[in-house]
């Protein structure tokens, strides 16, 4: 890439995160109940915790930081692609898509520079999340920086993979909020979100072996409770790469014919 | 050198029913949008495309701004093929559609306009002059600090020609541009577009209002059901009188005019 694409690019990005920030501040009303429930869901947790007791020690972690971590990471994935899910929905109703098609920007630099967008205002979600979970309810964490970063870069790529396979399928058949409702169950009961994996029935254990999201809650409890190296994570951190290598090319191509499918039915603009 | 050139295009929509639709009366089934449509315009033309609704206007400037992909024949622009390079043709088209807010609501019309900009790949130096010249142009200077989410729809038609103009494309595709706008920004609209032709942009016009696609195009092409049923150039010797009775009597429209004088003349 040379520099005046790169600049063309940055520029690009600017413009995207630029609109989608102006959008956020301008829906004050959607800011503060983001944060009340922040706060409502935190505290929840945190006494779920005390009730539970201080004998529940689930991977040797007291369980309210391990619930912490467990729902923000898997909050972050699942509200990262509905963001950009809602993006693309959003677009279809008000008739920009087909315009945004037609712009010199190419479809797949479009939808990547939107997602950034997307994932970023979840990240800041999630950095808050686990800061008032600190700050305000006293988890106690002990965290390794850059293995904290590692984790999170891994997991953005596959969170990136999800939210584009249900562009993918909203493009394609409307259909992209059904595909989020079923992995969103789904993933929030087999990825050790609320309780170690290992309490599952064997079969269901391994079920939950071949799901990405397992890999990133766990790495990032290793991370940010635990402490560890990257040496150490380097088995979970080979797994998340994996995912990421395969996944992300595949979700791209998908959306690709998908976006093609659609201009050649007359279908970008359906919802 | 001819800047858009349509050759033997057909374009079919396909009906698909709902995947689950065993209670339903959805059947499937196709529209043949467009009939092996073939022309061409060049530089420094404005050419309307005339015809009632579902006649194939909007269809045509779809595959043009590769919004569609055309199912047989080829659209080329400026030399290069909508399906092939289609990143080569939307540097060079620009396109205001007749679909109202599709704007960012919550952004004022400055702001739409300097987001579609950074897409178009507006240099950032050029930028905030160019958006002013286009909200001058399109009346939208007052306003360019609105959100649009207040505007009425004659100022989303302005803002939808504003972000059209704001790259400079080489051609410009217009969706019944002024069917929410008032007489006054309508005549000031369309001294705008013959400067831009004069400039050697190509302007082509999707328009059902006769009068008006007479009065500003240098060709007619008239399409009907799909098929383009005629290709006349403006002051060919034919008079605008006959042009006009052979447009309502190849699409079976009613002249609105001639119907008034008609119920004029009979009336007691």
């Amino acid at each position: 890439m040379n520099s005046t694409t790169m600049n063309s690019t940055l520029d690009k990005l600017r413009a995207i995160l630029r609109r989608d920030l102006l959008t956020a501040i301008r829906h004050r009303s959607g800011f503060v109940v983001t944060l009340v429930g922040v706060f409502t869901e935190l505290a929840a947790f945190y006494f779920l915790s005390r009730a539970i007791g201080p004998g529940f020690r689930p991977n040797g972690v007291e369980y309210f930081p391990f619930l912490l971590v467990g729902t923000g990471v898997y909050t972050f994935f699942v509200m990262s692609a509905q963001a950009f899910l809602s993006a693309v929905q959003e677009a279809q109703q008000t008739g920009t898509l087909e315009v945004l098609m037609t712009t010199s920007t190419a479809p797949a630099e479009l939808v990547i520079l939107s997602s950034i967008s997307a994932f970023a205002g979840n990240l800041v979600n999630l950095l808050v999340y686990l800061f008032a979970g600190v700050a305000v309810f006293r988890a106690a964490i002990h965290a390794n920086f850059f293995s904290c970063v590692a984790v999170l870069i891994l997991s953005l790529a596959i969170a990136l993979a999800l939210g584009i396979a249900a562009a993918t399928l909203q493009v394609a058949f409307q259909k992209g909020s059904a595909l989020l409702w079923l992995l969103g169950s789904g993933l929030w009961f087999l990825s050790g979100t609320m309780f170690p994996i290992q309490s599952l029935p064997r079969p269901l254990e391994l079920l939950a072996r071949v799901v990405p999201l397992t890999y990133a809650i766990d790495g990032m409890r290793g991370a940010l409770l635990e402490g560890q190296s990257m040496t150490a994570m380097a088995p979970t951190l080979a797994v998340l790469a994996g995912f990421g290598v395969v996944l992300l090319p595949l979700a791209l191509a998908g959306l690709s014919l998908s976006l093609r499918r659609a201009r050649q039915d007359g279908t970008l603009s359906f919802y | 050198m001819d800047r858009v050139v349509f050759e033997s295009v057909r374009k079919i929509f396909r009906h698909r029913p709902a995947l689950f639709n065993w209670l339903g009366r959805e059947r499937g089934g196709e529209t043949i949008a467009l009939k092996d449509v073939s022309f061409s315009a060049g530089r420094a033309e404005v050419l309307a495309l005339l015809g009632p609704n579902g006649s194939g206007k909007t269809t045509a400037l779809k595959l043009i701004s590769t919004m569609l992909l055309p199912d047989a024949g080829s659209v080329l622009v400026g030399g290069f093929d909508a399906r092939r390079n289609a990143g080569e043709v939307r540097r060079q088209v620009g396109i205001a559609v007749a679909t109202e807010r599709s704007f960012f609501p919550r952004l004022s019309a400055r702001e739409n306009l300097e987001f579609f900009a950074a897409l178009d790949e507006v240099s950032r130096s050029e930028r905030a002059r160019r958006i002013k010249e286009v909200l001058r142009d399109t009346g939208l200077e007052e306003q360019a600090d609105t959100l649009v989410m207040k505007f009425s729809s004659g100022m989303y038609q302005r803002l939808g020609i504003a972000r059209a103009l704001v790259k400079r494309p080489s051609v410009l595709l217009l969706d019944e541009p002024t069917r929410s706008l008032d007489a006054a920004t309508t005549a000031h609209f369309w001294s705008t577009i013959r400067a831009l032709a004069r400039q050697q942009t190509t302007v082509l016009l999707a328009t059902h209002n006769f009068a008006e696609a007479a009065a500003i195009a240098d060709r007619l092409l008239l399409l009907h059901r799909g098929e383009l049923l005629a290709d006349r150039a403006m002051g060919d010797g034919e008079s605008a009188d006959a042009l006009r009775a052979f447009y309502f009597r190849m699409t079976g429209e009613i002249d609105e005019a001639m119907g008034a004088i008609h119920r004029a003349g009979s009336a007691p």
